[in-house]
């Protein structure tokens, strides 16, 4: 039965009523990385004996009835600026080739607490921004749905991972898009949850007031369950909100009747036009919460070039402050377009980073007024399909403003799903954002489009053995 | 297009930030500015005076 994609809901209840060996399952994904990830490039490191360890102890507590809960047993895998105590941690970069953390990042102690399978280190955008790079020791991750095609990053081996079936979930990080990114090109789920909600200690840094911690998986379910994981007050991260953590899938079920959604047109059809296919997507998705009982109606922001020039600026500002000691004496052990990208950093001005944080404070309060009679926002998250790889130009988040950044800015709740595929056959997304700690209704939004729509359904590269 | 600086303020903010950048490095960095530049002047638009950054960013708590 392990031919099968299961999703975590899924192997949870199998596992759960001891019908499936957790063994098993984290052999069954080992042996996909093997069939797969010579093509995929997701994984920088698969800790294979690590895997079954895990696995071992999950299956021994399931025989003991004592399962942890819904992640005991899950194969999963860590963005590799993870910090992942005694596992190679390198940020996809030449310059942390063969750094050993001593210790976990509070994310990934939780999900061990909670029973995962580690399955490995996965690719990702140098430091989170430097990508797709063909410069660094290791190569960029592929596309599952065309791996000639991008994955979107920084997040790049965890959207591939989790689209091909050889983990279940895994973690990314978001500071201008980097998990709705790939889950949006990756035809998967990605929640990049409220500024505060997941502590960030042990991850490694880009910008430290836009950087979100949170997960990617198959089905809105599954990002859900991961989130709970995850999230909590951790006294060790200074942005870490000390709120009581509610139950993500509680609303699951709620349906859509009475939910108010805004629709921000402008972002994907003016600011940043969107592909045809993205819009019908969007279009589409619209009609079906519509029908289910949710009232729509567009609402109006500042331009989406305001939100992302005053994004970017607070992004490479931050970035730099992290990375120059070794801009400066290693600049040429970076990957071209990281190096080029953070060089720029170096020119803002003192003054134009803090005009930059006063504009974002009005920009959170244009959001705060036009979310105040709504439950969710809609958007694109990425602009059309997955471009080839290597036609992904150095200066991309310069050249056209990015869909996703305004929620990086704002510290809203945002996640990318999928509402089809477009005219080249791969995947189309939507944006759904949330009201700060507003995740349950996030969840029942897009849980509501989900399994009103077939998408879930697809999977990209089936197993030989499985029926295409 | 073309930034409002010279290749010589590049040259002159890259000597400042104190980067061992070739000259074919510092090229590339002003082939882009210009959107930099864009993005500053976005920033740099009249802000009220009651516009004051937080100390330390934290989202409000909406419902």
């Amino acid at each position: 039965m392990t031919d099968e994609f299961l999703t975590i809901a899924e192997a949870a209840r199998l596992i759960a009523a001891k019908k499936l060996s957790p063994v098993e399952l984290a052999k069954a994904c080992l042996g996909r990385i093997e069939e797969k990830d010579d093509t995929l490039h997701s994984f920088i490191l698969v800790t294979k004996d690590r895997a079954l360890s895990d696995a071992r102890a999950a299956e021994a507590r399931m025989m003991a009835a004592a399962l942890k809960g819904p992640l005991d047993g899950i194969p999963i895998g860590h963005k590799d600026i993870y910090c992942t105590a005694g596992i190679p941690t390198t940020a996809h970069s030449k310059l942390l080739e063969g750094n050993i953390p001593t210790q976990d990042a509070t994310v990934v102690r939780r999900w061990t607490e909670a029973g995962t399978v580690l399955l490995g280190k996965l690719a990702t955008h140098e430091f989170a921004m430097g990508g797709p790079s063909f410069d660094l020791p290791w190569p960029p991750a592929r596309n599952p749905w065309n791996p000639e095609h991008f994955t979107s990053g920084s997040s790049s081996g965890t959207g591939a991972a989790v689209a091909a079936g050889l983990i279940l979930g895994g973690t990314g990080s978001d500071t201008g898009g980097s998990i709705r990114g790939p889950a949006a090109l990756c035809g998967i789920v990605g929640i990049k949850p409220t500024y505060g909600l997941v502590s960030r200690t042990g991850v490694l840094p880009l910008s430290f007031s836009m950087d979100h911690a949170g997960p990617l998986a198959w089905t809105v379910e599954d990002c859900a369950l991961l989130l709970q994981g995850m999230a909590g007050h951790d006294p060790t991260d200074p942005a870490s909100a000390n709120r009581q953590v509610p139950d993500f899938t509680a609303d699951l079920a709620k349906g859509a009747k009475g939910l108010r959604i805004g629709v921000v047109r402008h972002f994907f059809e003016a600011d940043h036009p969107a592909s045809p296919g993205t819009r019908q997507g969007i279009d589409q998705a619209l009609q079906v919460l519509e029908r289910l009982g949710a009232e729509v109606r567009e609402v109006k922001l500042s331009p989406l070039a305001d939100y992302h020039a005053c994004g970017y600026l607070i992004l490479i500002s931050e970035a730099y402050a992290v990375h120059e000691p070794w801009m400066k004496t290693r600049f040429n052990d970076y990957g071209e377009l990281l190096r080029d990208r953070l060089a720029l950093g170096a020119f803002i001005r003192a003054v134009d980073y803090v005009q930059a944080l006063r504009r974002r404070r009005l920009l959170c309060e244009e959001m705060r007024t036009a979310m105040a009679d709504l439950d969710i926002l809609v958007s694109a998250s990425q602009p059309a399909e997955a471009p080839p790889i290597a036609a992904v130009p150095k200066w991309g988040s310069l050249e056209k403003p990015s869909l996703t950044m305004p929620f990086n800015l704002t510290g809203y709740p945002a996640m990318s799903v999928c509402t089809g595929f477009g005219e080249g056959g791969l995947p189309v997304s939507m944006q759904l954002i949330a009201k700060p700690f507003q995740e349950p209704t996030l969840f029942r939004a897009a849980h509501v489009h989900e399994a009103a729509t077939a998408w879930r359904k697809r999977r990209p590269m089936p197993a030989s053995r499985q029926a295409a | 297009m073309k930034p409002k600086v010279s290749e010589a303020d590049i040259d002159r903010m890259v000597a400042q930030a104190g980067l061992p950048l070739s000259a074919d490095q510092k090229r590339v960095l002003y082939d882009a500015y210009w959107m930099l530049e864009g993005m500053i002047a976005r920033v740099n638009q009249p802000l009220p005076r009651e516009a004051e950054p937080a100390h330390l960013f934290i989202v409000e708590d909406v419902r």
